[in-house]
């Protein structure tokens, strides 16, 4: 499938770890002694509570102080950790490219 | 809350073995071939009269079903036994309607049949799309709700349809359940496509995405189950009520608006209530407890007034 997001890029480590850690903690996952993929985690809360991508959704808009794009909220973007992490760069990026006050 | 024997005797049992075929699935089958064949062609009329005389059949079949409903649409509505057991049969004779307009729905030209004889309370709607969050329409199992969004989208408001791909069906076989119903699942998607399924993982996320939009979403509060539900009374008997639409609202900021589409493609009329006033204080916690129980005495009180457009009476 086509990536949503045109010209991804490469997203920053920092920036992955960070929504790992979004990823635990909004869904208040239990990784002890669990060798799951972001991925098949992803799937198997979504699985169990579909809404529990929408508390990750809003957990990461207010760690990064940025806005998904209607046309982001997508499941396969959400699903792929690189897109995803990609994206929020391209965000934040564009966030601090804009003075304070016009946001 | 306390629950009568009638709120007993509407609830669903465990099943035990189920059926190869059943006489429901013997109509399915007929609905989704012979009947959806004439209807490419058959003029409305002719359609209905067919729905009209195979109403005695699907009268038979379900009185079981009547007899159950009976009392506890008695005991909802306060109306007599003799009352209820009527608007038990009317409900099931709109079931018949609704599910021929939707062989309607499927045809290129179909919104040229649907004939709205008016539409109440539109500057509600307009109030809450202004808000420009986005906008749930409240509604309940109502049989003319599907032609009613068909008409919507034809006059420029479309709205994401949310649905249950795989329905409660007691009356259905494992023939029924395994080829009837997902074809007629198909056959829904096609007559409106602008839907998304509880079961899809993106279901959320595309609720979502039409709300930031400012789009329109038309969500059944009625519904029993979901992956997230909570128990509280409806109607006066226990129903599990699924909570991730209220997690929706509160996310988004979202308006929400009930709305009531009454009749069948030959004549309905749609009304559009004032928004609910929504809890934001709530916090996450209390939010659904908070806010719950407005939502569903609106569509309750729908339901009383309207008792024989509801199509959940027979279904349990």
């Amino acid at each position: 499938m086509e990536p949503l997001l045109k010209d991804p890029g490469s997203p920053s480590r920092e920036t992955m770890g960070r929504i790992w850690r979004v990823f635990v903690e909004s869904l208040n996952l239990n990784l002890t002694g669990e060798d799951l993929s972001y991925e098949a985690k992803l799937d198997e809360s979504v699985g169990l509570d579909s809404v529990a991508v929408l508390d990750f959704v809003t957990a990461l808009e207010k760690e990064f102080r940025i806005t998904f794009e209607p046309e982001m909220l997508n499941i396969d973007v959400v699903r792929d950790l690189k897109e995803l992490a990609a994206y929020v760069d391209q965000q934040v990026a564009r966030r601090q490219n804009i003075p304070d006050g016009q946001q | 809350m306390e629950t009568s024997n009638a709120a007993a005797t509407a609830q669903p049992s465990s099943g035990n073995t189920t059926p190869l075929v059943t006489l429901n699935d013997l109509l399915w089958l007929i609905y989704l071939y012979p009947i959806r064949l004439l209807a490419i062609f058959l003029p409305r009329w002719l359609l209905y009269t067919l729905g009209r005389l195979s109403a005695p059949i699907v009268q038979f079949h379900a009185r079981n079903r009547k007899a159950r409903a009976a009392p506890w649409i008695a005991q909802a509505c306060g109306v007599t036994p003799a009352e209820a057991l009527r608007i038990a049969g009317q409900s099931l004779s709109g079931g018949i309607y609704r599910t021929l307009d939707e062989l309607l729905l499927l045809r290129p030209s179909s919104t040229k049949m649907l004939h709205c004889t008016g539409v109440d309370g539109n500057e509600h709607l307009e109030e809450a799309i202004a808000r420009g969050k986005g906008v749930i329409l409240l509604v309940g199992h109502f049989c003319a709700n599907r032609v009613a969004v068909r008409y919507l989208a034809a006059q420029g408001r479309p709205a994401l349809s949310v649905h249950n791909q795989s329905p409660a069906n007691r009356a259905g076989g494992r023939f029924g359940k395994e080829f009837l119903q997902p074809l007629a699942v198909q056959l829904q998607e096609r007559a409106n496509p602008d839907q998304v399924f509880i079961q899809d993982p993106g279901c959320v996320l595309k609720i979502m995405r039409r709300l930031r939009s400012g789009g329109l979403v038309i969500v059944q509060v009625d519904g029993r189950g979901g992956k997230k539900v909570i128990d509280h009374p409806f109607l006066g008997v226990p129903w599990r009520v699924a909570s991730g639409i209220y997690e929706i609202v509160r996310v988004t900021d979202c308006a929400v608006v009930p709305m009531l589409a009454l009749g069948r493609s030959s004549g309905f009329r749609i009304r559009f209530d004032p928004m609910l006033p929504v809890d934001r204080a709530a916090s996450r916690e209390t939010f659904v407890s908070a806010n719950l129980p407005n939502f569903l005495s609106v569509v309750e009180k729908q339901i009383v007034e309207h008792p024989q457009e509801w199509r959940l009476w027979n279904h349990f």
